[in-house]
């Protein structure tokens, strides 16, 4: 397949980086006269750096052009859209990407011989059914193409040709004086080293920042969301309202309250069996298992950890559900004769195997922390004559009690974050009542629901999906910043 | 040596109150103690000393059976005390440790309140009757540490806050309080300054009056300031046992003498 221009470039702009590479690791050798003790590097640094300095600051540039470029041909041709084009109820925005459809169709008419590069600059669409034209190779286009949205795509086809060709020109030529001086720099004396390592710096703190600010974009991203549908839907009635009934025709009910009782209910149970199944699992592996015990139990602990949550979802819907109903349901069929539980999904089934989700997560944080409690501690103690279990219950467990703490936290936000098990297993239903057997929702599913299927996202039914994971997110980080504030704190008593 | 001259050192001709015979020990496939005879009185200091990774902790740690905690330790051999033999299968190790305390090398309070420190022995072991009656215990125990008036008045500040001097005397004060006939000191020192030093072995000569006190020590200047009986031990055997003067000053075992003048160690 042919290359595009860009793609050429990047060919030409490494090629240069490896041709600069030699080049200046054999200059710097050759100042040194061959003894390359004489040299201050080692001669591939002076390599490596010419190939940084060749390579780094043209690909810099090439990718903010790339980004910039369409942006700006995007300004330039916008005002070549007269009004009377932007119809009733469409946008400029919708008549800008017909402008790209149509140019793109050009470019794959020209492409596939179709059409002449000429003639695609000079067609005119009284002259030709350019509709047609593109729907033979492949484009389809929704209406007749407007005579100046075809001359606005013919425009964006030059910007776009002239831009790529300028950027080719300053790539190759940044590329080329970076080559260049890099290599006459490549003398015996010159701290090769030193400058690689600036450069390896410099890649560790882009690897850190992008992480970072890719978070900080999720954020922003929701928050604007967020902010879109508080303009369509009052703020009041999402945080204090008490129903939950979104109506796709619009006039929704769409308060956080009911599911926010789901989400929670759910968790408290998911920690009800998580916690002490978890820590007790912690402490006989920490304090009573042998080696042999705990290096074959372990492993097997944490595969429950590696298991996908989808999975536990099927589990939940095909296993627990039914046992649930027939033990609390069917009436005088089920195991106490009793009608409670009328289908599968419950608060308690999502809540049980949520719980069984968590219970590795839960114990092999408390087995760190418990073994992180100083053997010295459990000497004073057997030393003073207690038994084992008076030794963990009243030194061992006190000792570690923060960072359990810390641990039951980060359980917590990850079964308030928890998807697929809550959408199988729990319902949806969105209601406030204490009945565990009954089926109710999460914050999590009704994200789901939310965004499934045909969405407006203009629509405050759709929108509300972000106000709901916003403020998932804030809650979660909240409990996630005070269990590392409680697990730091704990870390340095011992230290 | 100001201390070599306090020599004059009342033993009375006590009972003995641990008698240990051909006591050997392994650890995994390393011999660590081999063939230790060793007879401690009651009422009396018996001071171990010797090189690094000579044995003594370990030997220490069978005394009231430590050892059992850790999985590939293995002791043989006969230890009594008051002639019952502490490994014999009807001895539960748990009520032996009561009897026997011991005081660690680093200060090691639990994360607790002074005043649940000291109570933690009495509590597991049902020594109160009633609050005021723990109370008294707890007291009598910091007293008897030497440390009651540095904390009588924030008893339920933790007791983690104090410091290294003042924590291993209230670990020598929660030892003290489960009231036992021996106290077993690993380097109760070694993580000490100069003058909190002095203090816990200010302490060590009043306990003398009501327990048989064992103490490991690098510091053979200490083991002369404290004790009454000297055992040096070197590479798992016990070289020399006896008065501590007669140690110190004139040594039968050229090995006692090269250690104590410090040309082996």
């Amino acid at each position: 397949m042919a290359l595009s221009l860009t793609g050429y470039v990047v060919l030409a702009v490494l090629v240069l980086t490896i041709a600069a590479f030699f080049a200046a690791k054999s200059k710097a050798k050759s100042t040194a006269n061959g003894d390359v003790r004489l040299l201050h590097s080692l001669p591939n640094y002076y390599g490596y750096n010419a190939a940084m300095f060749t390579a780094v600051p043209a690909l810099g540039i090439m990718l903010i052009w790339l980004l910039a470029q369409p942006m700006m041909i995007e300004n330039s041709v916008f005002k070549l859209i007269p009004e009377r084009i932007v119809e009733e109820g469409s946008s400029r925005g919708l008549v800008m990407s017909d402008v790209r459809r149509v140019a793109e169709g050009l470019d794959i008419a020209v492409a596939q011989g179709a059409i002449t590069d000429t003639e695609a600059d000079n067609i005119r669409s009284e002259a030709r059914d350019i509709r047609a034209l593109l729907g033979e190779v492949g484009v389809a286009l929704g209406s007749d193409v407007e005579p100046e949205v075809l001359f606005a795509a013919q425009e964006y086809r030059t910007l776009s040709s002239v831009g790529a060709f300028w950027m080719a020109v300053v790539v190759l030529g940044v590329a080329f004086i970076g080559a260049a001086v890099s290599i006459v720099v490549s003398k015996a004396d010159f701290r090769a080293r030193n400058t690689v390592e600036r450069g390896a710096l410099a890649l560790l703190i882009l690897a850190a920042s992008l992480a970072i600010m890719t978070t900080v974009g999720i954020v922003l991203s929701m928050l604007f969301e967020s902010i879109n549908f508080f303009r369509l839907h009052s703020w009041t009635d999402f945080f204090f309202g008490g129903s939950w009934a979104p109506n796709f025709r619009g006039d929704s009910d769409l308060s956080i309250l009911p599911l926010l009782w789901g989400t929670l209910y759910i968790s408290v149970i998911a920690l009800l069996v998580a916690v002490p199944i978890g820590l007790f699992a912690a402490i006989y592996l920490s304090e009573y298992a042998g080696p042999k015990v705990r290096s074959a139990a372990k492993p097997l602990l944490e595969i429950l950890a590696g298991i996908p949550t989808i999975v536990y979802g099927l589990f939940a819907l095909l296993t627990v559900g039914p046992a649930l109903v027939s033990i609390f349901g069917r009436g005088d069929q089920g195991l106490l004769g009793v009608e409670w539980m009328s289908g599968a999904t419950a608060v308690l089934t999502a809540g049980l195997v949520m719980g069984i989700m968590l219970i590795p997560f839960v114990s092999s944080l408390s087995d760190d922390i418990i073994n992180a409690v100083p053997q010295a501690m459990r000497d004073g103690s057997f030393g003073l004559g207690a038994t084992q279990s008076e030794t963990i219950r009243q030194v061992v467990l006190p000792a570690a009690l923060p960072g359990i703490v810390g641990a039951v936290l980060l359980a917590a936000s990850r079964a308030i974050g928890e998807t697929m098990i809550v959408v199988l297993g729990a319902g949806a239903i969105a209601k406030f009542s204490l009945n565990p057997l009954e089926a109710m929702t999460t914050i999590t599913t009704r994200i789901v629901s939310q965004l499934t299927g045909d969405t407006d996202f203009a629509s405050p039914e759709t929108l509300v999906a972000f106000a709901l994971g916003l403020t998932l997110f804030v809650l979660t980080l909240g409990l996630n910043v005070l269990a590392l504030y409680i697990v730091r704190k704990y870390r340095e008593q011992y230290e | 040596m100001n201390d070599m001259r306090i020599l004059e050192r009342d033993v009375d001709a006590n009972a003995i109150k641990i008698a240990a015979k051909g006591v050997q020990v392994y650890y995994g496939d390393t011999h660590a103690i081999k063939d230790v005879d060793v007879d401690i009185q009651d009422k009396t200091v018996t001071a171990f000393i010797g090189p690094s990774g000579c044995g003594k902790s370990t030997f220490l740690r069978c005394l009231n059976r430590m050892n059992d905690t850790i999985d590939v330790a293995r002791v043989e051999g006969d230890i009594r005390i008051d002639g019952e033999d502490i490994y014999d299968k009807a001895v539960d190790p748990v009520q032996l440790r009561a009897k026997v305390g011991m005081v660690f090398q680093k200060p090691n309070p639990f994360p607790k309140s002074i005043f649940d420190n000291v109570a933690y022995g009495p509590r597991i072991h049902g020594l109160a009757k009633n609050k005021s009656d723990l109370d008294d215990i707890v007291e009598r125990a910091l007293r008897r540490a030497a440390i009651w008036n540095e904390v009588k008045d924030r008893l339920a500040a933790p007791g983690t806050g104090l410091s290294g001097g003042q924590q291993q005397r209230l670990c020598i004060a929660r030892a003290v309080a489960t009231e036992p006939e021996v106290l077993l000191m690993d380097e109760p020192c070694s993580a000490l300054d100069p003058i909190a030093t002095a203090q816990v072995e200010e302490l060590i000569d009043e306990l003398r009056q009501n327990y048989s006190v064992v103490i490991v020590t690098h510091s053979m200047q200490q083991a002369a300031r404290v004790s009454q009986k000297t055992a040096f031990f070197h590479l798992g055997n016990l070289v020399e046992y006896g008065e501590t003067g007669q140690i110190f000053t004139n040594p039968e075992d050229p090995r006692t003498e090269s250690y104590i003048t410090g040309r082996i160690g």
